[in-house]
């Protein structure tokens, strides 16, 4: 059972490995551990305390499910989201904060990795 | 001007003097939250009934309570914190009052956007917005008699808490203790709007409001004074500057003494290791001169905080038996689980006992040094940074988080609104942008385990003795403010939305009602056409029912505050009304009907 789980998110993450334009936009294994950038994403996540609108497995809070819009949102508007916020919805901007601006990317790959089931909520670690 | 200022406090505390009236947010200056009043009584609570109920037009978390004065009741929302003034009469509105503020203030706001209610002097309302302007209305037509503003949104500082009138004083707080703000008390003149002082919780002497050789505080057994730099001198560098120890409770003033009690937040980020020494003032008990602000006395409760025991809870001011001899005191619930008795006059510890006997974060408060002894086994500073800490007790809302307490003046004793939950703890090294969150520790919170599977009780508290009389568990934490009465009844709302009424003498349970959202908010009594009415607000929200605002999973994982909370969902929803209930019949037959 065990092995057909890893073997799931592995197929998982083979799929999202191959993205539209043929980067890799994270890598996972074992569902904790990541790419350095990715990492960094799951760092700035922690950092900003998104977890106190989003939750801790990214299924919402006051602010929507992650999980769920990560479906949808794509990445030119996930930046500008970023960016500029939703206030009037709770959303802050974070254009001022050098750590989202500089990771936004590693950001929207873990969110993404969370989004397709690859990566497992809670702590990650780097992949050795 | 001496003379008018002494009538704006005639004004209120004749108002508050009437228990007709429920003139204040805890109805009086001592934070009691209790009523003469007995109509409704032990004998025939359990026949109360709805009278009329009301909407605000707000779902979001609904703390505080309306006032009542006269034939008029004011009421408040959550943001964008509405005020009405509702004709008792007939329920129509006399007049409305709904600010404009900018939206860019709720996404600094932590833990929902609350607002603990109204305040009422010298004929005016007076509203503490989110974005920390301070209004005063006229209490007739509700146009704006002057404004005031303390503070900045833009660096994270946001207001929750109602502002307190003591005498001809507005004091009024800040909020943002997760956003590296540098907390401060602030009083206004009630007539003009005038800031007459800012008491700041870290930094130089001059800012804190202290005197090094005359404000004392307990140490060593006995009290001595703080001496020079007390708090800068337990920072690292200029930490302080972002030191936290914020002021959203709900704070009390003796008018005798002239002195007003408060305490503040947690301290600069959550990651204690990232700020080493005690980091005073944080986490400190006050008490300060109402006209000039300066302290006489602080006593910090959690030194170097590594849980978010924010000391902010509310100050009770009762006079206790100690030992034969009748002593003033303030007595203070505080997050860390431990029950504070203080004589208010000098600042003497008398008591620190736990009010939930789970709590294992510190063995005891050793009371020579006042200082609580820490469990290294529970302490976030030992192990480090990323390092998860189990079974914390309790958790960081906190035995007890801002919902009030009541003291029954009748027996004596406290009634204490209590969570009963603990929480996973692992801090990790943050850096700060201004106006952005400044946390640094990630919790999972849970029903405290080893008890009765239930994450609140309400207690009954022996101030004087340190001990619990009786305890009432319940499912969920008990996040709403208690009333008790002469009527020998207690009253407290739960997350699930029941309104329940309790025996003051031994908790049992005499009354309940299902409203339609989880009660956060604090229970109030008044009489109108010669009938009492007890009401509070049904809306859920706040730190516990964050959760609610959204559709949750299922999950295997502790999702902080929600992880015990998701329970919460099979019972309530979002909500934003206004319940007020009676006694069926007219005035003359209630009261016959004992």
């Amino acid at each position: 059972m065990r092995k057909a789980i890893a073997l799931l998110i592995l197929t998982v993450a083979q799929l999202a490995s191959v993205g539209a334009d043929d980067a890799k936009l994270y890598e996972v294994r074992e569902g904790t551990k990541v790419d350095a950038k990715t990492l960094m994403g799951w760092k700035t996540w922690r950092a900003l305390a998104c977890e106190r609108c989003h939750g801790q497995a990214q299924e919402g809070l006051v602010g929507p499910s992650l999980v769920e819009r990560l479906k949808v949102l794509s990445k030119d508007d996930f930046h500008t989201l970023m960016q500029n916020g939703r206030p009037d919805k709770g959303m802050p901007p974070f254009g001022g904060s050098q750590m989202v601006m500089q990771n936004w990317e590693g950001l929207y790959a873990y969110l993404k990795g969370r989004s397709d089931g690859a990566i497992q909520p809670g702590h990650l670690y780097p992949i050795e | 001007m001496l003379l008018t200022g002494l009538a704006a406090a005639t004004d209120l505390e004749t108002a508050m003097s009437d228990s007709k009236n429920w003139a204040a947010q805890a109805g009086d200056y001592a934070n009691h939250r209790y009523s003469d009043l007995n109509q409704i009584n032990a004998t025939n609570v359990g026949k109360l009934q709805v009278a009329w109920t009301m909407s605000t037009g707000v779902l979001r978390g609904h703390e505080g309570s309306p006032l009542v004065i006269g034939d008029t009741m004011y009421i408040h929302t959550p943001f964008p914190n509405n005020v009405f003034a509702v004709n008792l009469k007939d329920q129509s509105y006399k007049w409305k009052y709904e600010p404009k503020q900018d939206a860019q203030v709720i996404p600094v706001m932590c833990c929902d956007t609350v607002n603990r209610g109204l305040a009422y002097a010298d004929g005016k309302i007076f509203l503490q917005q989110a974005d920390t302007t301070l209004v005063a209305l006229d209490a007739n037509s509700g146009e704006v008699v002057w404004t005031a503003k303390n503070g900045d949104p833009k660096i994270g500082e946001t207001n929750t808490n109602a502002p307190h009138i003591f005498k001809d004083k507005v004091i009024t707080g800040i909020s943002g203790g997760e956003f590296g703000v540098r907390g401060r008390l602030i009083a206004y003149d009630v007539k003009t709007g005038k800031k007459v002082w800012t008491a700041w919780s870290t930094g130089p002497d001059a800012e804190l409001l202290v005197d090094p050789k005359k404000t004392m505080t307990w140490t060593n057994g006995k009290l001595a004074p703080i001496g020079a730099d007390s708090s800068i001198k337990t920072w690292k560098g200029d930490q302080w500057k972002l030191g936290g120890g914020t002021t959203w409770g709900w704070y009390a003033y003796d008018p005798k003494l002239n002195l007003v009690y408060y305490g503040t937040g947690n301290p600069g980020t959550w990651n204690p290791a990232q700020r080493p020494g005690d980091n005073k003032w944080s986490m400190t008990i006050f008490a300060r001169d109402l006209d000039t602000g300066m302290a006489k006395w602080a006593y910090q409760m959690t030194p170097h905080d590594e849980w978010d025991f924010d000391g902010v809870n509310e100050m009770l001011l009762v006079d206790v038996d100690m030992k034969g001899k009748k002593v003033p005191v303030v007595v203070h619930f505080d997050r860390n689980g431990f029950g504070y008795t203080l004589n208010r006059e000098t600042g003497a510890l008398l008591v620190a006992e736990k009010y939930d006997p789970k709590v294992n974060w510190a063995s005891k408060v050793d009371m020579k040094t006042g200082r609580p002894i820490v469990d290294k086994q529970y302490s976030p500073q030992t192990t480090g940074p990323d390092v998860n800490v189990k079974d914390i007790c309790p958790a960081a809302l906190g035995s007890k988080d801002e919902q009030p307490a009541s003291y029954d003046r009748k027996s004596g004793l406290i009634l204490v609104p209590t969570n009963h939950v603990c929480m996973t703890y692992e801090p990790f090294n943050v850096e700060y942008t201004a106006g952005q969150p400044y946390v640094g520790a990630t919790l999972t919170m849970f029903p405290t385990p080893g008890s009765h599977g239930g994450m609140g009780n309400f207690i009954a508290w022996d101030p004087a003795q340190g001990k619990i009389v009786w305890s009432k568990p319940e499912k969920f934490s008990v996040w709403s403010g208690a009333l008790t009465t002469a009527g020998d009844v207690a009253f407290y709302g739960t997350l699930e939305g029941y309104l329940k009424a309790v025996s003051t003498k031994d908790g049992k349970e005499l009354w309940k009602f299902k409203t339609p959202s989880g009660i956060i908010g604090n229970v109030f009594t008044y009489q109108y056409g010669g009938k009492q009415y007890v009401g509070v607000y049904s809306g859920i929200g706040g730190w516990a029912g964050i959760g609610m605002a959204a559709g949750l999973k299922e999950s295997t994982e502790g999702l902080g505050a929600v992880g015990g909370y998701k329970e919460l969902a099979k019972y309530t929803t979002l909500g934003g009304s206004l319940f007020i209930f009676a006694l069926p019949g007219d005035a003359s037959a209630t009261s016959a009907a004992r």
